[in-house]
């Protein structure tokens, strides 16, 4: 077949003239099926750079804290951006900054989170004059860190043994809640409702106890995971 | 029991990684979103390609290739190789070819392996290895199929290589820095002018194949006492000239029309190298000067290749590039800077110097045993990061096959090509990836 438009000899295959555009056409000869060199109807999927939605992600961060400041400034003596401020810094650096590397490291991550929180729960209790820094939100805020740290640690290098790994977090948390209301007690003295930190210490030891009664009896994971399994 | 065993031996070997040869390095830095630099060769069977065969086949091949059969990986200073611990998976073709490969997808595995009806055809970043080296990988994972289908003995020649044996270490060679020599050549280089047009939406290519019989062409070719390239080449130009005296009506306006032909080192300087190891010669033709014939511009061509094709041209030439490689500074400086720096220099100076390539790789061959169930070859390398051109050619039994790539709608370049193969009266059969409008 010969093209109409350019006379460019054509394959079989051809359906518009890959010169001249011109369809393919002859009044008195029926055009043959040629085997097409490609798939007609396959595109790849297009894709969205990750490294952009990123970026756009921080700029408005950016904007907003500088929003934030300028009003701050302008009408309020710099009284309340700084709360601001801190809290985008801390939202930005948990929830986006990791997606910025290929492989985030939580054991890393986390207890730089942490670092993060205990330093804006400082700025507050300076800026506000506060007195409970030091006796209660450092220290809950650092033996929460040590107990994520070594769950996401233990994760992620030790091969197995998840269910001892998160049946102990959860014991932990237990008493952590009972160290949150002693050092409530400590601090803020006449608290009316003492004792609450009881029930939260029985669910999670409840919880815990369960996963490491799984990890140590197989037929009991088999079926609960035949149960749950999703 | 042995198979599982061997199985499991592959699993656990120890996996090896390559230095990127001196040609290679640039290719990662100078990527961008909508480009990097890949190209493919691809062989059409008789046959309807049997894939769980075709499977077989890569597991038995992909080990002895461990350079083709790579990933990209990054160090601290340099990008480096790394073989793939698995066989390359079958993809499915798309409607073009050479689509992006992004960062992820060379991380994984820089080499595609994709069938399409009786089509084998294999994508490859070009840091892995230049088109020779990927013709045999092509033609040794074709050979591998056909013994496992068709039972067949296929010797190990013609670039058929033995799968059983082990990789040759002269294969990893980077010959560059074996044959690099004292004295540099100037890369100072005009800038050559190129063609646009309207881009195709969402990173569509085109791909128009020419087919003409090898007898014409070389009839044609001995009129003029060229070789083929040669011959293709002055065509190419004339079609550029063409295209260029319609757009820029301004004679003093006008910029050289420059086409990069590649040239196979091997042929000039002994490598067994499956890495890259090409170099270019670009002739040039100012058209200030005004308008050229068809024999002038073979003169042109004839000459520039002649002074250029030598064994001492091409080691002054690769020597200039190796030893910017070399420098203690450059090998210092951490690899995001190094990529800033080359991509830099590649969009100032790489590209610009040549309209597009036009890249030959040859008469493949393959042992008779083999031919019987080979229709065609095809070579088509990836568009210029910013040009909207590239043309590879290869022959095969009696046909040679000139594959054009773009990446605008218009094919200007295809029209003109055309046109001045009529003029020389070569009637070529056409074909393209374009379903219709």
């Amino acid at each position: 077949m010969y093209c109409v438009s350019c006379g460019v000899k054509l394959e079989d295959s051809e359906k518009v003239c890959p010169l001249c555009l011109t369809k393919v056409y002859h009044p008195h000869i029926k055009i043959p099926q040629g085997e097409s060199l490609y798939p007609s109807d396959k595109y790849p999927p297009r894709k969205m750079s990750l490294k952009g939605i990123l970026a756009i992600i921080a700029a408005s961060f950016i904007i907003i804290a500088l929003t934030c400041l300028v009003c701050d400034m302008r009408f309020s003596m710099g009284t309340w951006s700084g709360y601001v401020i801190g809290a985008l810094i801390l939202l930005y650096s948990i929830f986006i900054l990791p997606f910025w590397f290929e492989k985030p490291n939580p054991v890393i991550f986390v207890p730089s989170n942490f670092g993060g929180v205990i330093l804006y729960l400082l700025f507050i209790n300076i800026i506000t004059g506060g007195n409970w820094f030091l006796s209660f939100a450092f220290p809950i805020a650092s033996v929460m860190m040590l107990i994520l740290t070594a769950v996401v640690t233990l994760t992620r290098y030790v091969k197995g043994g998840r269910l001892y790994i998160f049946g102990g977090m959860f014991i932990l948390l237990g008493l952590l809640a009972m160290l949150i209301e002693f050092m409530l007690v400590v601090t803020f003295k006449n608290l009316s409702f003492i004792g609450w930190s009881f029930y939260p210490l029985v669910t999670f030891v409840l919880i815990g106890g369960f996963l490491i009664l799984m990890a140590i009896i197989p037929s009991l994971r088999e079926k609960v995971e035949r149960k749950f399994f999703i | 029991m042995k198979k599982s065993y061997e199985k499991q031996k592959l699993k656990n070997r120890k996996l090896r990684w390559m230095r990127l040869d001196n040609a290679a390095k640039i290719y990662p830095a100078a990527r961008r979103q909508n480009w990097s630099n890949v190209y493919r060769v691809s062989v059409t069977f008789k046959e309807d390609i049997d894939k769980n065969i075709l499977e077989s086949a890569i597991k038995k091949t992909y080990v002895r290739f461990p350079s083709i059969c790579a990933r990209l990986k990054k160090g601290l200073f340099w990008y480096y190789l790394e073989e793939l611990s698995s066989p390359p998976e079958i993809m499915q073709e798309n409607s073009y070819p050479l689509t992006r490969m992004d960062k992820n997808e060379t991380r994984k595995s820089a080499v595609r392996i994709i069938a399409y009806k009786k089509r084998l055809a294999v994508e490859i970043f070009h840091s892995l290895t230049d088109g020779n080296g990927a013709m045999v990988f092509l033609k040794t994972l074709a050979a591998e199929y056909f013994v496992q289908k068709y039972g067949v003995k296929i010797p190990d020649e013609f670039g058929i290589l033995s799968r059983d044996d082990k990789p040759d270490e002269s294969e990893f060679e980077d010959s560059f820095l074996k044959y690099k020599g004292n004295v540099k050549a100037s890369r100072k280089e005009s800038i050559a002018w190129r063609l646009g047009g309207d881009n195709e939406p969402a990173g569509f290519l085109n791909n128009t194949c020419f087919k003409i019989p090898i007898s014409v062409l070389k009839e044609k070719v001995k009129e003029k006492n060229a070789s083929v390239t040669q011959y293709l080449c002055a065509v190419m130009m004339m079609a550029l000239q063409k295209l260029q005296k319609e757009r820029v009506k301004n004679v003093l306006k006008r910029k050289p029309i420059k086409v990069l032909v590649p040239v196979n080192l091997r042929k000039l300087l002994k490598s067994n190298t499956l890495r890259n190891f090409v170099y270019y010669t670009t002739p040039e033709m100012e058209t200030r000067l005004g308008e050229y014939d068809f024999d002038e511009i073979l003169k042109i061509i004839k000459c520039k290749m002649g002074q250029d094709i030598t064994q001492k041209q091409m080691i002054k030439k690769i020597t200039t590039n190796v030893q910017s490689e070399e420098t203690l500074i450059v090998k210092l400086m951490p690899l995001f800077i190094k990529n800033i720096v080359m991509k830099a220099i590649f969009d100032a100076v790489g590209e610009r110097t040549a309209c597009l390539s036009l890249s030959n790789l040859g008469k493949i061959e393959v042992p008779e045993s083999m031919r019987e169930f080979i229709e065609r070859f095809d070579f088509i390398l990836g568009v210029q990061a910013t040009a909207p051109y590239n043309c590879g050619v290869l022959s095969f039994n009696d046909t040679v096959y000139i594959n054009f790539i773009r990446n605008i709608k218009q094919p200007y370049l295809e029209k003109a090509f055309h046109d001045c193969l009529m003029d020389m009266g070569i009637v070529a059969t056409v074909e393209s990836n374009r379903i219709g409008e």
